[in-house]
C-alpha cells in the first residue's frame, strides 16, 4: 500500500462517519450534492480532461440515467427496489453513449462538443413530448425510499470513491496513456498504431456510465425530475465542465475541489446576496479562470512542481504525470 | 445541535413539535419561509409575489400584527429550479425551524416543495402552482389557495354551454406542467361534449414566430382558439393571429398570460375581444380587491397580476391562522389552516376535500374579456362587470 | 397551397434574422476557434439599448442601430482585450477554458440586467409592430392571400444588407484580409506582420456588433427580458456550423435553412419537436458535409 492509498482510505473512513456526527439534514444535503457533483466532475474529466474530448452535452447521460430510474418507479417498481436503477441507469447511459459516440466521434474539437450538445437537446425534446413514457413536462415524482439522509450520503460517497478509484486505476494503466496520447495529438497517436476511435469510445462509455449512475442517484434522492431539470444544458452540461475546470482538468482531486466550490459558494451567495447572487457567481468564475487557468488544483500543482525543480517549466502541453 | 445529535431527522421534527412553542406575544416576530424565483426566466412573477407578501405584511404589522406578534416573510431565491426550491425548504424547516411554508410560482417547484413539506410534516400553503396533482396525492400538510389548473377553464365551459355552443376548438399550449394540465381539461371537455378538437399541440415557450402553426389553425377553421400561454407567448400569438387574419368566434386564453397588464402593453389592439379564464380581476366584488389593486399600483407603479393577489391574500390567511392556532407548532398551524373559513381579496378561502382533491380551496373561475384595453369580467353573469361580445368580429371588419 | 406558401414566407423571413444572429458567432469562431456561450447575452444588451433609446429618446429601433452597433463593438472588443485574450494566452491543458469564461460573462451580463432593469418583460411598441402587407396572388383560378409582417421584412432586408457589407469588408479591405488571414493561420499571419492580437479584439467587437444589431431588429417583433439569451446562443451555434466557420454566405444560408426547418417542421411534423429539427439537421450536416453547406471555410 502506498502512502497516498492509505491517506485516501483514511480520508474515506473519516468521511464515512460524518452522518454519525452531523445529523442536520440540510448540511448533509449540501455534502451529498458536493459528492454527487464530484462523481459528475470525475466522469466529465475522464473524457474531457484526460482524453481531450470536450463534450457540451453530458446532460444527455445524466438525463437518461435519471429517467431510467424514474420510469422504473413509474411502471410500478417500489422506490426502495429502484436502487437497481443505479446500475441500469448507468448501463442505459453507456448504451446511448455508444450510439452518440458512433455519431459524434467523426468530429473533432468544437464540432464534437456542439454535436453532443445537439443530441442532448434532442433527447430533452423527446423526454418532453413522449408523454406516455416520461409524463412529459409534468415530470416524475415519488417519495424517496429513505427518510434519513445518511443512507443517501453513504451511497453517494461510495459512488464517488469507486469512480475516483477506478478512474485513477485506469489512468495509471496502459489505457490511461492511450487516452493522454489521443488528447495530446490524435494523428500522432494513430500513426503509432493506437486505434483512436476505439479508445475514445472506451473513455466515453466509462464517462457516460458514471454520469448515468449519478443521474439515477439524483432521481432516487430528489424524488422529482422533469426534462428541463435533468437535460439542462446550463445546469448540468455546462456545470459539469465548470466543476472540472474550476478544480483542475486532468487532476485526481480537481473535480472534488470544483464541486465543493460550486455547491458551497453558490449556496452561500444565494443565501446572503439575494437577487444579485448570480452576478457574483459569474464574477467568481471569471476570476478563477483568469488567475487559475489550469483550475485551482492544476495551477497549485504547477507552482509546486516549479518550486521543486527550480528548472525551466515543463514543455507546454506535455503529458503531465498524475499527481494527487 | 449537540443535545439532539443522536436523533434521526424525524425524531427532531417530532421533538420540535412537542416542545413548547412560543405563544403569540407583543414584540415577537413570526417568520414564514418563502421560496420564490427571483432570478431566471420566472423572476418577474417571483418579484411580483415578493412585493405582494411584503405589502401585506406591512399592512398587517401596521395594525399591530397578530395579537402583537409581527408577521415576517423570509424570501429566498429558488431560481425557479425544483431542486433548489426543495433544498431551501429543507433548510427553512430544519435550520430556521419555520413551522410553516408558503410560496413558489411554477407547478414543478410547488410540487417538489410539497413533497418535502409533507415528508417533514410541515404545512405548506400553495398559492400559485396549479397542476392538479399537487393536491391529489392525499397529502395531509399540503393546502392550496388557488384553483387547480384543470378547473381554470370551468367558467369557460359554462360559458360554452349557456352561450357559445361552439362546434370545434384548436388548442395550443406551452409545454410545461401548467400548460399540459390546463389544456388537458379543455381537450377532455371538448371530446365529452361532442366538440371537434381540430388540433392540440404543445409548444416550447419563448418562440419567435408562431405564424406557421397559426396558419395551420387558420386552414382548419375552428370556432374557438384556446391557448394556454405564458405572458409573451400570449402576446405574440394574438399579434400574429391578427397579422395572419386568422378569425375565430373567440380566442380564449387559459388564464396566465392572457390576463396580464403586459399582455395589453405588448399586443395592443390585437387583445380586443380576446377572452381568458381568470381567477381574479381587480373589479371582482370581493372585499379589499379594489383597494389592493389601487395600493399595489401606488406602491410599485405597476398593475398587480392575479399571482400578486394570491400572495397578498395568502398573507392574510396566515394572519388568520396564526390568530386561531393553539400554538405555533406545525401541527397546530396545520389544524388551524384546515379550519380556515374566511374572505380575502382573492375570494373566499375554505380548504375542503372534493373530487380527488384534499385541502383544496374551491373557487369560482371567471371569464374575462379585453374590451377597449380593459380586462372586463364577463362571466358568470353574477360577477360580470361588462356584457360579453360573442362571436368576435373579424379582424378586417374592425375599425 | 396557401398554407405552404405562408409557412415558407415565415421561415425565410425569420431565417434572415437568424442569419444575422449567426453571423457574429461565425466570425468569432472562425477567427479564434472559441465557443462563445455569452453570444445571446450580447444580443440581450443590444436589445436593452434599443429599448431604452426608444423609451427615453423616442429613437426608432432601426435608427438606434447607429448606437447599438458601435456600443456593442466597444463592449465586445473590451471583453476580448481584458478577459478572453489573457486566458487564451495562458497555457492550459484544454483550450476550452475560455468557454467557461464566456459562461461567467453571460451570467454576469444577464444578472446585471436583472438587477438594473428588473425581470419585467419589455417590448418596443413601435407604431408598425403589427403592420402587415397583404398580397393576393391568383394561381390556377384560386386566390391565395399572403401576409408579410412589415418589421420582419425590414429586419430581413437590413440583415442581408449587413451581411453583404461584412462580405465586402472581409473580401476587399486590408483589415478584412488580415482577419481572414488570422482565421486561416494565426501564426503565419503574425509572421507577415499582422498584429493578430488587435485583430482578435476587432473580430470580437465585430461579432458582438452584429449580434447586437440582430437584437435591435428583433426588438419590434419580439420582446425582451434579462434571460432572453440562452436559446439564441444555441441557434447561433446551429447556423454557424451549417454555414461553415467564418463563411458569410454560409451563415445567411444557414439562418434561412434553420428558419425553414423550424417553420415547416412545426406545421407538417410536430410543434413540440420544432426545435429538434434544427439540431438534427445540424448533426447531419456535421457528419455528411463537414465543411458546412457551401463546402468551404472550415479551417
Amino acid at each position: 500500500m502506498s502512502r497516498a492509498t492509505l491517506l485516501s482510505l483514511g480520508g474515506l473512513a473519516l468521511l464515512a462517519v460524518v452522518p454519525a456526527v452531523v445529523s442536520n439534514p440540510y448540511v448533509l444535503h449540501m455534502l451529498i450534492l458536493c459528492l454527487l457533483w464530484t462523481v459528475l466532475g470525475q466522469s466529465w474529466n475522464l473524457l474531457g480532461g484526460y482524453t481531450g474530448q470536450v463534450s457540451f452535452g453530458h446532460a444527455a447521460f445524466f438525463g437518461i440515467g435519471a429517467y431510467t430510474t424514474g420510469i422504473l418507479v413509474k411502471t410500478g417498481m417500489s422506490p426502495a427496489a429502484a436502487w437497481w436503477g443505479l446500475l441500469l441507469g448507468g448501463l442505459a447511459a453507456a448504451a446511448a453513449s455508444a450510439v452518440i459516440g458512433w455519431i459524434c466521434f467523426r468530429l473533432r474539437g468544437p464540432y464534437f462538443a456542439l454535436s453532443v450538445l445537439a443530441l442532448a437537446e434532442v433527447l430533452r425534446l423527446i423526454a418532453l413530448n413522449w408523454k406516455q413514457l416520461t409524463n412529459g413536462a409534468e415530470g416524475i415524482l415519488f417519495i424517496p425510499a429513505f427518510n434519513s439522509k445518511s443512507w443517501y450520503y453513504w451511497i453517494v460517497l461510495a459512488l464517488a470513491a469507486v469512480s475516483m478509484a477506478l478512474i485513477r486505476f485506469v489512468m495509471h494503466g496502459k489505457l490511461g496513456f492511450y487516452f493522454l496520447a489521443i488528447r495530446e495529438d490524435q494523428d500522432c497517436a494513430e500513426s503509432l498504431g493506437i486505434n483512436a476511435t476505439k479508445y475514445k469510445l472506451i473513455s466515453l462509455l466509462l464517462s457516460a456510465f458514471f454520469t448515468g449512475v449519478a443521474g439515477s442517484f439524483y432521481m432516487n434522492y430528489m424524488g422529482f425530475i422533469d426534462p428541463g431539470i435533468v437535460f439542462s444544458i446550463h445546469d448540468i452540461s455546462v456545470m459539469m465542465i465548470l466543476v472540472t475546470m474550476l478544480g483542475g482538468v486532468a487532476t485526481t482531486w480537481g473535480p472534488a475541489v470544483g464541486a465543493a466550490i460550486y455547491i458551497l459558494m453558490s449556496e452561500v451567495f444565494r443565501t446572503y446576496l439575494k437577487s444579485g447572487h448570480l452576478v457574483f457567481f459569474g464574477l467568481l468564475i471569471i476570476v478563477i479562470i483568469i488567475f487559475f487557468p489550469q483550475g485551482i488544483v492544476g495551477t497549485l500543482r504547477e507552482t509546486l512542481q516549479r518550486r521543486k525543480r527550480r528548472l525551466a517549466a515543463p514543455p507546454a502541453g506535455g503529458p503531465l504525470k498524475e499527481a494527487a | 445541535m449537540t443535545n439532539r445529535r443522536m436523533f434521526s431527522v424525524l425524531a427532531v421534527a417530532a421533538f420540535a413539535a412537542f416542545s413548547a412553542s412560543p405563544a403569540l406575544a407583543q414584540g415577537k416576530t413570526f417568520t414564514v419561509g418563502v421560496p420564490l424565483p427571483l432570478t431566471g426566466a420566472e423572476a418577474k412573477f417571483g418579484e411580483m409575489k415578493k412585493q405582494a407578501y411584503q405589502m401585506a405584511a406591512d399592512e398587517i404589522n401596521a395594525k399591530g400584527g397578530v395579537k402583537g406578534t409581527k408577521l415576517a416573510f423570509d424570501i429566498q431565491d429558488s431560481g425557479g429550479k425544483p431542486d433548489t426550491a426543495s433544498a431551501i425548504v429543507e433548510k427553512f424547516i430544519t435550520i430556521n425551524k419555520y413551522p410553516i411554508v408558503v410560496g413558489e410560482y411554477t407547478s414543478q417547484c410547488s410540487y417538489a416543495v410539497a413533497g418535502i413539506a409533507e415528508k417533514y410534516k410541515v404545512p405548506y400553503l400553495v398559492d400559485t402552482g396549479a397542476a392538479d396533482k399537487i393536491t391529489q396525492q392525499g397529502w395531509k400538510y399540503i393546502f392550496r389557495l388557488n384553483s387547480p389548473a384543470g378547473l381554470y377553464a370551468k367558467g369557460v365551459f359554462s360559458f360554452f354551454e349557456e352561450v357559445a355552443k361552439p362546434k370545434s376548438v384548436a388548442i395550443l399550449f406551452e409545454n410545461t406542467d401548467f400548460g399540459t394540465s390546463t389544456s388537458k381539461s379543455m381537450k377532455e371537455y371538448a371530446e365529452s361534449h361532442g366538440m371537434q378538437v381540430v388540433l392540440a399541440e404543445g409548444y416550447q415557450a419563448g418562440a419567435v414566430d408562431f405564424k406557421p402553426i397559426l396558419q395551420k389553425v387558420k386552414s382548419l377553421r375552428p370556432d374557438i382558439v384556446y391557448m394556454v400561454s405564458y405572458l409573451m407567448d400570449a402576446s405574440l400569438l394574438m399579434r400574429q393571429s391578427k397579422e395572419l387574419d386568422l378569425n375565430a368566434q373567440a380566442f380564449i386564453g387559459g388564464a396566465a398570460g392572457h390576463t396580464l397588464p403586459e399582455f395589453l402593453e405588448n399586443a395592443g389592439d390585437a387583445t380586443e375581444f380576446c377572452m381568458s379564464a381568470s381567477l381574479w380581476t381587480p373589479q371582482v366584488k370581493y372585499p379589499g380587491a379594489a383597494a389592493f389593486d389601487a395600493n399595489f399600483q401606488k406602491l410599485y407603479k405597476k398593475a398587480p397580476s392575479y399571482h400578486a393577489a394570491e400572495a397578498y391574500s395568502t398573507a392574510f390567511v396566515l394572519a388568520d391562522v396564526l390568530a386561531r392556532a393553539k400554538s405555533m407548532s406545525s401541527d397546530d398551524l396545520r389544524d388551524a389552516l384546515a379550519a380556515t373559513d374566511m374572505m380575502t381579496a382573492f375570494g373566499p378561502v375554505k380548504f375542503q376535500a372534493w373530487d380527488k382533491f384534499t385541502n383544496q380551496n374551491r373557487m369560482e373561475t371567471l371569464v374575462g374579456q379585453w374590451q377597449k384595453k380593459k380586462f372586463e369580467t364577463v362571466w358568470p353573469k353574477a360577477l360580470a362587470s361588462a356584457p360579453y361580445v360573442y362571436p368576435a368580429p373579424r379582424w378586417r371588419d374592425r375599425k | 397551397m396557401e398554407l405552404l406558401a405562408q409557412v415558407l414566407i415565415s421561415g425565410i423571413l425569420l431565417g434572415g434574422l437568424y442569419a444575422l444572429i449567426g453571423l457574429g458567432m461565425s466570425l468569432i469562431m472562425g477567427v479564434m476557434k472559441i465557443i462563445n456561450l455569452a453570444h445571446g447575452e450580447l444580443m440581450m444588451v443590444g436589445m436593452y439599448i434599443t429599448f431604452w433609446a426608444f423609451t427615453i429618446g423616442k429613437i426608432d429601433p432601426y435608427v438606434s442601430l447607429l448606437i447599438v452597433i458601435p456600443a456593442l463593438f466597444v463592449l465586445g472588443a473590451m471583453l476580448q482585450k481584458w478577459l478572453i485574450a489573457p486566458v487564451m494566452e495562458a497555457e492550459s491543458i484544454l483550450p476550452e477554458n475560455q468557454v467557461l469564461l464566456t459562461v461567467g460573462i453571460g451570467l454576469v451580463l444577464s444578472n446585471l440586467a436583472l438587477l438594473a432593469f428588473t425581470a419585467d418583460y419589455r417590448s418596443v411598441p413601435v407604431s408598425y409592430a403589427s403592420k402587415t402587407i397583404y398580397w393576393d396572388v391568383k394561381m390556377a383560378g384560386q386566390t391565395i392571400s399572403l401576409s408579410f409582417s412589415f418589421p420582419m421584412l425590414v429586419a430581413f432586408a437590413i440583415a442581408l444588407a449587413l451581411g453583404g457589407a461584412l462580405f465586402l469588408f472581409l473580401g476587399y479591405t486590408d483589415l478584412g484580409r488580415m482577419i481572414r488571414a488570422t482565421a486561416q493561420d494565426a501564426r503565419a499571419a503574425s509572421l507577415m506582420g499582422v498584429n493578430t492580437k488587435r485583430i482578435t479584439y476587432i473580430t470580437f467587437g465585430l461579432g458582438s456588433a452584429l449580434v447586437g444589431a440582430a437584437g435591435a431588429l428583433l426588438a419590434p417583433v419580439y420582446y425582451l427580458f434579462p434571460q432572453i439569451g440562452g436559446p439564441f446562443t444555441l441557434k447561433a451555434f446551429i447556423i454557424t456550423v451549417l454555414g461553415g466557420l467564418g463563411n458569410v454566405a454560409g451563415a445567411v444560408l444557414g439562418g434561412v435553412v434553420l428558419g425553414l426547418a423550424e417553420s415547416l417542421g412545426s406545421v407538417y411534423v410536430s410543434l413540440g419537436y420544432k426545435d429538434a429539427f434544427g439540431f438534427i439537421i445540424f448533426v447531419l450536416v456535421l457528419i455528411f458535409l463537414p465543411k458546412g453547406l457551401l463546402g468551404k471555410g472550415r479551417a
